[in-house]
């Protein structure tokens, strides 16, 4: 579905992603970890479109498409998401009519037919129910005086909502407590198809328990050093970062 | 005497011939007085620095004409100004002159008077000579000046102590093409709120054309012990219009204000609001938004003026300036050496949306207690670019996301209206302009949390 062949890219003339080579199957659930720093939540922005990273070699593919090429709006047409690890708040708008709007601009430039009020009223409702939000959300601003729980639920029932192909999570679990971080999970975990990938972008290992990685990968400095099965994650969690930095500098 | 100033005084004569006689000898004594003012000063120049950012030669040259009556204007135009359809508080001027035809007065509650100026000097008249040109002063303003010369009709209030009205009362002034020459307002009103009354006010200006009239105007409340007074004022004048008011709140202990100013109309339109907060615990909240296009500039200049301990004055301005319009936004708050315990806090904050758009910013802080919490801050800015990111990762385009964050960044200062109805009426007339201004009826009507 994506492939990322030797990514480079800059914020503000310094070098965060040096190299990185990534590729993600329909079905597949791909976990990035890391230390601070590391370079985890630039390569989910750079892969969104944010304009303040400039990719400076590399390409990236999705569905054999230049995803480098597109307007963050067209990756969103063309199936990629990005939940957000500090949500926007926009007060005065609705959120119901802020997911109306994207979900009918990608819609519209698939050639699908715009829902109108009543049919996304009645989707939206049965998207809140996949991940446990109260109907009182409907009509409240974006994401304005919400909890931090409440601002992830709220980035995963877009996500239900649009229907991605690549669904890319940054820190979701950060500021989640235990109760938020299940109903959290249980709304990704329901999303998931064979013809759909996540990338699940994190500093612990506690997320995976609930989202459960088809593949581990652990990102320092810049680049992708280690990748492994799920048990990758465990020994993360066990030993440390430092354990890999130690391997890094024996193999040198 | 310069040209302008000889038409002045010729219209004065006019004017005292043929409408000034309507009130009392004192009024014409005050009247007297102040065109000797303004006709000594003149109007004001960049030179001054109150003026600095706002030429009014524009005003000065054209030669405005005091209407003596006022030109008739459809019921459509004014139903379509309304708050609601089944408005129950409303008073209309047309020109300054009051509409009895377009009025709806019948159902005040008990202990609520609104009446035009002329008719309460017959009812009111100790009550009105306590209160008129005793807040505003008008040797420092030469608009003001220029008002009280033509004081006439303007509306009045007056809530009895401990009357609290459920509805808002709205004003609404209409300003009309009248004759050949453009035409000029004065307008006079005065707000009384007496112990523990509680008043919501819409106060609303437009124009029926787009004509080129002269509206000036100036309000004086006043709050007394424990009232609330909240104020909403509302200009959508026509785009080639001249606005000024100077609006003067005048608080006493443990008062409430809640002022807002939405200005959205007007060539030049120039908002002065100054709270006197002058009793001990007296909260004063004070909040705008204006939007410019074209080439219109809108000036605001507010003046908080703490002389009481233990008194709170919030206070946020935004703007959103398109084309090549400007904007000035000048906030002094005054601390006196007895207001210890001051909390003031003022922001103003500006969404450029075109690189040709200018704001003034200026905060001025003038503290002379040692023990108060002041701050300040000023931003000037185009569209915040990981707020539009976030859009445009959910499939929104570049264009919508700027409406719908435009439209948050104003909801965000209509929020601190405290009346719902008013809330909503300030709402919706700020959506329909932005749609107006945007070319797009794909806007979101505002949803406040």
């Amino acid at each position: 579905m994506i492939e990322i062949k030797n990514l480079h890219a800059n914020v503000n003339g310094k070098e965060i992603l040096k190299g990185i080579n990534l590729k993600v199957n329909a079905g597949e659930v791909h976990a990035i970890m890391g230390p601070n720093g590391s370079g985890k939540s630039t390569l989910a922005q750079v892969l969104s479109g944010h304009p303040a990273y400039q990719v400076t070699q590399g390409e990236v593919l999705f569905e054999g498409q230049d995803l480098l090429d597109m307007e963050p709006e067209e990756r969103a047409h063309a199936g990629v998401f990005l939940a957000f690890q500090y949500p926007v708040e926009i007060p005065g708008v609705s959120n119901s009519y802020f997911l109306k709007a994207g979900l009918n601009e990608i819609r519209k430039s698939r050639g699908q037919e715009e829902l109108d009020s009543f049919q996304f009223l009645k989707l939206l409702k049965e998207k809140m129910k996949v991940v446990e939000m109260d109907q009182s959300f409907i009509n409240r601003p974006v994401n304005e005086g919400f909890s931090g729980g409440e601002k992830k639920r709220n980035e995963i029932l877009q996500m239900a909502v649009l229907e991605p192909k690549l669904a890319i999570l940054d820190e979701t679990d950060s500021g989640l407590d235990i109760d938020a971080l299940k109903i959290v999970s249980s709304g990704v975990n329901k999303l998931k198809s064979p013809s759909n990938a996540t990338i699940v972008v994190t500093h612990y290992q506690r997320l995976l328990n609930y989202i459960v990685p088809d593949f581990v990968h652990v990102l320092v400095h810049g680049r992708i050093v280690k990748s492994g099965g799920k048990e990758l994650a465990l020994e993360l969690e066990a030993n440390g970062y430092d354990f890999i930095r130690e391997e890094m500098l024996q193999s040198a | 005497m310069s040209v302008e100033m000889n038409h002045y005084t010729n219209e004065f004569q006019t004017f005292q011939q043929n409408g000034a006689a309507k009130s009392p000898d004192w009024v014409n004594d005050v009247r007297t007085a102040a065109l000797s003012v303004f006709t000594g000063k003149g109007f004001p120049t960049t030179k001054q620095e109150d003026w600095k950012y706002t030429n009014v030669t524009p005003i000065a040259r054209a030669p405005f004409r005091y209407s003596a009556s006022a030109p008739a204007v459809p019921a459509e135009l004014v139903t379509s100004l309304l708050i609601g359809d089944t408005e129950q508080h409303l008073i209309v001027f047309v020109n300054g002159h009051f509409s009895a035809e377009h009025s709806r007065l019948q159902s005040l509650p008990a202990g609520l008077t609104v009446k035009n100026l002329i008719a309460a000097y017959g009812s009111h008249a100790d009550l009105i000579k306590a209160h008129l040109s005793k807040y505003a002063p008008y040797d420092k303003n030469p608009f003001t000046a220029l008002n009280t010369a033509f004081i006439n009709d303007g509306a009045f209030i007056h809530a009895a102590k401990g009357t609290k009205s459920s509805l808002p009362v709205h004003l609404l002034f209409i300003s009309t093409a009248a004759g050949d020459a453009p035409a000029a307002s004065h307008i006079r009103n005065l707000i009384i709120a007496e112990e523990g009354a509680e008043v919501r006010i819409a106060h609303s200006f437009a124009s029926a054309q787009d004509n080129t009239n002269l509206t000036n105007v100036v309000t004086e409340v006043s709050a007394g012990r424990e009232s609330i007074v909240e104020l909403v004022k509302v200009q959508r004048e026509s785009e080639k219009a001249f606005h000024v008011e100077h609006l003067h709140v005048h608080q006493e202990p443990r008062s409430t204000s809640r002022v807002f100013s939405l200005a959205v109309g007007g060539a030049i339109a120039r908002n002065e609001m100054s709270v006197i907060i002058g009793g001990e615990t007296t909260e004063c909240n004070l909040n705008g938004l204006y939007i410019t296009s074209g080439e219109q500039l809108i000036d605001h200049h507010t003046f908080m003026h703490h002389i009481h301990p233990e008194c709170p004055s919030h206070e946020l301005f935004k703007g959103i300036l398109m084309d090549k319009s400007r904007a000035v936004f000048n906030g002094k708050v005054y601390v006196e050496p007895e207001a210890q315990k001051t909390d003031s806090k003022q922001t103003n904050r500006n969404l450029l949306l075109s690189d040709e758009a200018v704001v003034d910013t200026k905060p001025e802080l003038e503290i002379f207690a040692d023990d108060v919490k002041c701050t300040h801050g000023a931003a000037v800015g185009g569209m915040n670019e990981t707020h539009s990111f976030y859009l445009k990762t959910r499939g929104i385009s570049e264009g919508s996301a700027r409406g719908i964050l435009t439209v948050g960044f104003a909801a965000e200062v209509t929020q601190k209206i405290d009346d719902p109805v008013l809330r909503r009426f300030v709402d919706t007339i700020v959506v329909d302009h932005l749609r107006r201004k945007f070319g797009t009826g794909n806007l979101p009507e505002i949803v406040h949390a």
